[in-house]
C-alpha cells in the first residue's frame, strides 16, 4: 500500500524528530547509550587483526535503549525496518542477507526491490515472522512501534533498536550493527573512511569566517505558517555546524518548530532548503512567503536547496551530505578529494 | 383512550416483532457470528496460510493432536502466538465494553452514555503520557508500565469522578454526568500539556490514544481476562437492579433494590472493564455505545437480555473489525469498526420508528 | 385503636411522626394507624405534608420523632425486599432512557419476587397480565411507554404497583393526570383490589369528591398536623372545608348520607 505524499513528508519530520529530540532527557529509555559488544568468550568480537579470527559469534550486543540482544549465530536473514538501516546494512556488506525492509527504505536500489514489511506507522508482525529472519533491526523512540517490537522478542526474534541522536551516534550504530551481523571488520572500515571524510570536509571550511547565519529549512506548513528548523543538540544541528555555519536552531532540544518571530529575531543570512521528492519549495516561493521578506537571506536572495536525504539520514551516506551542504554554504571553498 | 385499533405506523408488526419475540434467536445468531469471526480470524492475516495447516496447528497446540500435516514454525508461531491471541483479545474487549457501556447507559439513564463517561478515556490517556514521559523502564509480565499506569489512570479518574459526582444519588445523575466531563476535561488539558512537553514520545502516546490490538499476546490476555470476564459476568447477575433504577431512584427503592449500594457496584465493575480493557488496547471507541443500543432495539431494554447478548455481539463486531483492520492493512480498528457498524445502526434507527425508538 | 380479636395491630402505623427537610418540619406529631383491609385517603392542601407523611409510611423519609410500624416491626428493620413485597408504591410517572413496552415496564412490578437469576416464572408472568387486565391496559400491550400520553402512563405505572402484588398498596394522587372516565376507573379498581383482594390502601387524593366517595376513611392534613380522621361525612363537612381549603363548600359535591 503506497503512503501518500503527506505522509511520507510526515514520515520525514517524524524521523527527523527521532533523531533531534533523543538528546531531550525526557525519554522512555535513557538516550545515546554506547552500543558495545560483549561476548563470553575472551577474545573480543570487534574484530582486530589477528591470526586466527576470534569467534564472532553468539555475541551479546546492547542496542541503544539498553537492551542486551543476544545473537546466537551469524544472521542469514535480516530485516530492516529503517531507511538507515537498510543502507548502513548494504554499506558494509550485509545487503545480500536482507530479506525485507520498511516501505521507506529507497537506497540503495537493491533495496527497493525487497518486500515491504512496515510503513512509516506500523509493522506487519506476521509477515516479518513468515520471513522466520534471525535479525530484526529497528528505529528508536517509537519509530518502529514498541508493541511490534515487544511481540518479535516474545518470539524470540532478536530485534537491535536503533537511533543515533548525533554523528557519533550514527558511527556507534554502525559498528553495532557491524558486530550483530558478523561483519565488523567492514563496519570498522566504513566508520574510519566515514570520520576522515567528515573531519576532512569539516576542517576546510572550519577557519572560515565569519560563519554565516544559516537557517536549515526542515520543512514549513504554508496553511499554518509553521516553520521546521533543527532543534537544539540535533543531529542535523550537529551537521549544520559542522559544514561551517552559525546554526540556527528552534532554541528547545525537544522541539522543531520555530516561530516567524524568533526566526525574525535570528535573522538568517542564507537559508538552506532540504529538499526531498515529497518536499521542494522553489526559493522564490519562499521568498513570497509573508513575513519572511524581513530576512536577511530574503533580501539578498541566498536561498538553496539542497537534497536533504544524505543529510538528515543516520546511515552511511553523511560525508555525501555534509560536502552537499558545504557546497551550498561554502560554494568558494574547494573540498579534499572524496577519500 | 379507545381500545381498538392503533394508528398501522405505531404498531410493531412483520420483521420487527418476529424479531423481538424471539430473543434467544438474536442471541444464537450474535454467537454464530462471533464464531465465524474467530474462525476467520486466525484463519486470515496478511500471510496466507491454508486452512488444514491453521487447523493442525491449533489441534496440536491445544490438545495435541497430530493430523499429519505438517508446519514450520513460522506458521505455528503466527497462528498460535499472533493471531489466535489478537482475536481472543478483540473479542474480550468488544465484550466488556459493550457490557459497561449498556451498564453506564442503565445507571446513568442516559443513552448517549459510553464506557468512558466518567473520565476513565482521559484517565488511562494520562497514565499512559505519564508513563512514556517517565524515563523509567519496566516490564513486568509482558505489562509495561503504559499498561499498568492507563490502568490506575482509568480507574483513579473513574474513583475521583464518583467521589465529587456525588455518587449519583442525591446530587442527581446530571451532577455525575456533568463531573465526568469536567474531570474529563481536566485530565485531557494534562494530557495535550504532556504531548506538547513529549515531543518524540507523542507518537507512542498517539498510537496508544488511537487504540489497536498489535501487542495482544496470551500473557496479556490470560491477565486481563479474568478481570474483564468476572466484572461482566457479576454485571449481568445484577442485570435487574440495573432495570429497576430506570424508572427512578424512588421506584427502584420501592421495588427492592438498594439504589446506592448496586449504583456503587455496578459502577465499580463496570469501571473495571473498561480500565482494564483500556489498559491493554488503547481506546477504542464506537463499541460501547453503539452495540447496547443496536441490541435493544432488537430485543429489547431488559437487562437480562441485553447485556448477555451485548457481550456476545461487542466481541463479534470487534473481532471482525480487527479482522478487517488486519487485511486492509494499517487501518485503526476504530475506524474500521465505525464503518462496519454506524451504517447498519443508521438503518436499525431508520426502521424502528414503528415504536421502539432509542 | 381498639384490637379486634384476629387482629394483632394496624398493619401500618405512624406513632408521633415528626418529618422535616433541612431545617423545615413538614409533618409535626402525626399519629396515624391503619388496619389491615382499610381504606384510606389523604387528604390536605397543597403543602400540607401529605406526601411527606407517606413518604415517612413507606420507609423513604425517617422521622426527626416518633417511628413508623410494620406489622409491629420499625420500618427502618424491615429488609428491602420484604418491604417492597409488602408495601407496594406506585411510582411517580418518570422519563425513561430508552424505548420500553408497556408489559416490561409493568414486570419491573416483579422484582422483589423474581428470583435474582432465574427471571420471571408462570407465577410473576401471570401477575404481570393480571394488572394489565385490572388497570384496563390490555389494549396498550407492546406499546412503547414513552410514547404514550400522560394519561396512558400514570395507569401503566398503576399496573406496576398492582402487579407488585403487595399486602398494602400506596398511591400519592395516582388521578393527576387522567381524564374523569379514568379517574373512576381507577377508584374503582382501588375498591376492587380492596374489597376483593383485601389490599390494604392508602392513596393521597386531591380530589375532595373522590376521596369521599371511595373512600371510608379520610385523614385530612393541614400544615403538617393530622386535623381530621374517619369517615368523609365528618371529616369533609362544610366546615372543614371552608376552615382547611377555604373554598366555598358548595364546590365540593360529596356524596348524599356517609361512606
Amino acid at each position: 500500500m503506497l503512503p501518500s505524499d503527506r505522509r511520507r513528508g510526515v514520515a520525514l519530520l517524524l524521523s527527523l524528530s527521532v533523531v533531534m529530540a533523543a538528546c531531550s532527557g525526557a525519554g522512555a529509555s535513557p538516550s545515546g547509550a554506547p552500543a558495545t559488544a560483549s561476548a563470553p568468550s575472551p577474545s573480543t568480537a570487534v574484530a582486530t587483526p589477528s591470526a586466527t579470527p576470534a569467534p564472532a559469534f553468539p555475541v551479546t550486543v546492547t542496542d541503544d535503549e539498553g537492551t542486551a540482544v543476544e545473537v546466537a549465530a551469524e544472521p542469514e536473514k535480516i530485516v530492516s525496518l529503517t531507511p538507515a538501516t537498510t543502507e548502513i546494512l548494504f554499506a558494509i556488506g550485509a545487503g545480500d542477507r536482507v530479506v525485507a525492509t520498511d516501505d521507506g527504505s529507497d537506497y540503495p536500489e537493491q533495496a527497493v526491490s525487497l518486500p515491504d514489511v512496515a510503513t512509516f506507522s506500523s509493522v506487519d508482525v506476521e509477515k516479518v515472522v513468515a520471513l522466520e529472519p534471525d535479525l530484526v533491526v529497528a528505529g528508536g523512540l517509537g519509530f518502529t512501534p514498541t508493541d511490534a517490537i515487544t511481540r518479535l522478542r516474545d518470539l524470540d526474534v532478536p530485534v537491535i533498536v536503533v537511533y543515533a541522536p548525533s554523528v557519533d551516534g550514527v558511527y556507534k550504530d554502525i559498528e553495532m550493527i557491524g558486530t550483530a551481523t558478523g561483519t565488523a571488520e567492514a563496519a570498522t572500515r566504513l566508520t574510519a573512511d566515514m570520520r576522515a571524510d567528515i573531519e576532512a570536509v569539516s576542517g576546510a571550511v572550519s577557519s572560515q569566517s565569519p560563519k554565516p547565519r544559516v537557517l536549515y529549512e526542515v520543512g514549513y506548513d504554508a496553511t499554518t505558517g509553521a516553520i521546521y528548523a533543527p532543534a537544539d543538540d540535533s543531529f542535523v544541528a550537529e551537521m549544520v555546524t559542522l559544514a561551517g555555519a552559525d546554526t540556527i536552531t528552534t532554541g528547545d532540544p525537544n522541539t522543531y518548530e520555530i516561530s516567524l518571530e524568533a526566526l525574525i529575531g535570528k535573522d538568517p543570512e542564507l537559508i538552506v532548503l532540504g529538499t526531498n521528492p515529497f518536499y521542494s519549495p522553489t526559493p522564490d516561493s519562499v521568498a513570497a512567503r509573508p513575513g519572511w521578506d524581513a530576512l536577511t537571506a530574503v533580501r539578498n536572495d541566498d536561498i538553496r536547496p539542497v537534497r536533504d536525504i544524505e543529510i538528515t539520514r543516520p546511515g552511511p551516506r553523511l560525508p555525501l551530505g555534509l560536502r552537499n551542504l558545504v557546497s551550498v554554504i561554502w560554494p568558494d571553498v574547494t573540498l579534499p578529494a572524496a577519500g | 383512550m379507545a381500545a381498538g385499533a392503533l394508528p398501522r405506523d405505531l404498531e410493531v408488526h412483520g420483521l420487527a416483532a418476529w424479531v423481538r419475540a424471539r430473543p434467544l434467536v438474536v442471541g444464537l445468531a450474535a454467537a454464530a457470528i462471533l464464531l465465524l469471526t474467530l474462525v476467520l480470524g486466525v484463519g486470515l492475516g496478511s500471510v496466507r496460510i491454508g486452512p488444514t495447516e491453521t487447523i493442525a496447528v491449533i489441534l496440536s497446540r491445544t490438545f495435541g493432536l497430530d493430523i499429519g500435516v505438517t508446519w514450520t514454525p513460522a506458521t505455528e508461531a503466527i497462528v498460535w502466538e499472533l493471531r489466535l491471541p489478537r482475536v481472543l483479545t478483540a473479542m474480550l474487549i468488544g465484550c466488556g465494553l459493550a457490557v459497561a457501556g449498556a451498564t453506564f447507559q442503565g445507571l446513568l439513564r442516559n443513552p448517549l452514555a459510553d464506557p468512558y463517561v466518567l473520565g476513565t478515556a482521559s484517565g488511562a490517556a494520562v497514565g499512559a503520557a505519564i508513563a512514556v514521559l517517565l524515563p523509567i523502564q519496566l516490564v513486568l509480565v509482558e505489562f509495561g508500565l503504559l499498561h499498568g499506569l492507563a490502568f490506575i489512570g482509568a480507574l483513579g479518574s473513574a474513583w475521583l469522578v464518583f467521589r465529587l459526582g456525588g455518587k449519583g444519588g442525591a446530587g442527581g445523575l446530571t451532577r455525575l454526568l456533568l463531573t465526568g466531563y469536567a474531570v474529563g476535561s481536566v485530565l485531557a488539558a494534562v494530557l495535550t500539556m504532556a504531548m506538547y512537553v513529549s515531543g518524540v514520545e507523542l507518537r507512542q502516546i498517539f498510537s496508544f490514544l488511537l487504540g489497536g490490538l498489535g501487542g495482544s499476546s496470551w500473557l496479556r490476555l490470560l491477565v486481563a481476562a479474568p478481570l474483564i470476564l468476572a466484572s461482566s459476568l457479576l454485571i449481568m447477575t445484577r442485570g435487574r437492579s440495573l432495570d429497576g433504577m430506570l424508572l427512578g431512584d424512588a421506584a427502584a427503592r420501592h421495588l427492592g433494590v438498594d439504589v446506592g449500594r448496586e449504583r456503587t457496584i455496578l459502577l465499580a465493575l463496570a469501571s473495571m472493564a473498561t480500565a482494564a480493557a483500556v489498559a491493554i488496547s488503547g481506546l477504542i471507541g464506537f463499541v460501547g455505545l453503539v452495540v447496547p443500543h443496536v441490541v435493544r432495539l432488537l430485543v429489547g431494554p431488559a437487562a437480562h437480555r441485553v447485556l448477555p447478548i451485548s457481550a456476545v455481539a461487542g466481541a463479534a463486531l470487534l473481532s471482525a473489525a480487527d479482522l478487517g483492520a488486519r487485511l486492509v492493512g494499517d487501518v485503526p480498528v476504530g475506524v474500521v469498526m465505525a464503518l462496519l457498524g454506524a451504517p447498519f445502526f443508521l438503518v436499525l434507527l431508520h426502521r424502528s420508528r414503528s415504536g421502539y425508538e432509542l | 385503636m381498639t384490637a379486634i380479636a384476629s387482629t394483632a395491630g394496624p398493619i401500618m402505623a405512624a406513632r408521633g411522626v415528626t418529618v422535616g427537610y433541612g431545617g423545615r418540619t413538614v409533618v409535626a406529631d402525626a399519629e396515624l394507624h391503619i388496619a389491615a383491609g382499610e381504606r384510606v385517603a389523604l387528604v390536605g392542601p397543597n403543602g400540607a405534608g401529605k406526601s411527606s407523611l407517606l413518604r415517612a409510611l413507606t420507609g423513604v423519609l425517617t422521622p426527626r420523632v416518633g417511628e413508623v410500624d410494620l406489622r409491629g416491626q420499625p420500618v427502618e428493620r424491615v429488609d428491602r425486599r420484604t418491604l417492597a413485597r409488602t408495601v407496594a408504591v406506585v411510582p411517580e410517572v418518570a422519563d425513561l432512557p430508552f424505548a420500553m413496552p408497556v408489559e416490561e415496564v409493568v414486570a419491573l412490578g416483579r422484582l422483589p419476587h423474581e428470583p435474582p437469576l432465574t427471571g420471571l416464572r408462570p407465577a410473576d408472568e401471570a401477575a404481570i397480565d393480571g394488572a394489565i387486565e385490572r388497570v384496563g391496559i390490555t389494549h396498550l400491550r407492546g406499546r412503547d411507554v414513552r410514547e404514550l400520553s400522560m394519561g396512558e402512563r400514570q395507569l401503566v405505572f398503576i399496573a406496576v404497583a398492582v402487579a407488585q402484588a403487595a399486602p398494602i398498596l400506596v398511591l400519592d394522587e395516582p388521578t393527576a393526570h387522567l381524564d374523569i372516565r379514568h379517574q373512576v376507573d381507577v377508584m374503582e379498581l382501588l375498591v376492587e383490589l380492596n374489597e376483593r383482594d383485601g389490599t390494604t390502601v392508602i392513596a393521597v387524593l386531591h380530589d375532595l369528591a373522590l376521596a369521599a366517595h371511595f373512600f371510608p376513611r379520610v385523614v385530612v392534613l393541614a400544615a403538617g398536623r393530622i386535623v381530621a380522621d374517619g369517615p368523609p361525612a365528618q371529616t369533609l363537612d362544610a366546615q372543614r372545608i371552608r376552615e382547611v381549603f377555604r373554598v366555598d363548600p358548595a364546590l365540593v359535591r360529596l356524596p348524599l348520607g356517609a361512606d
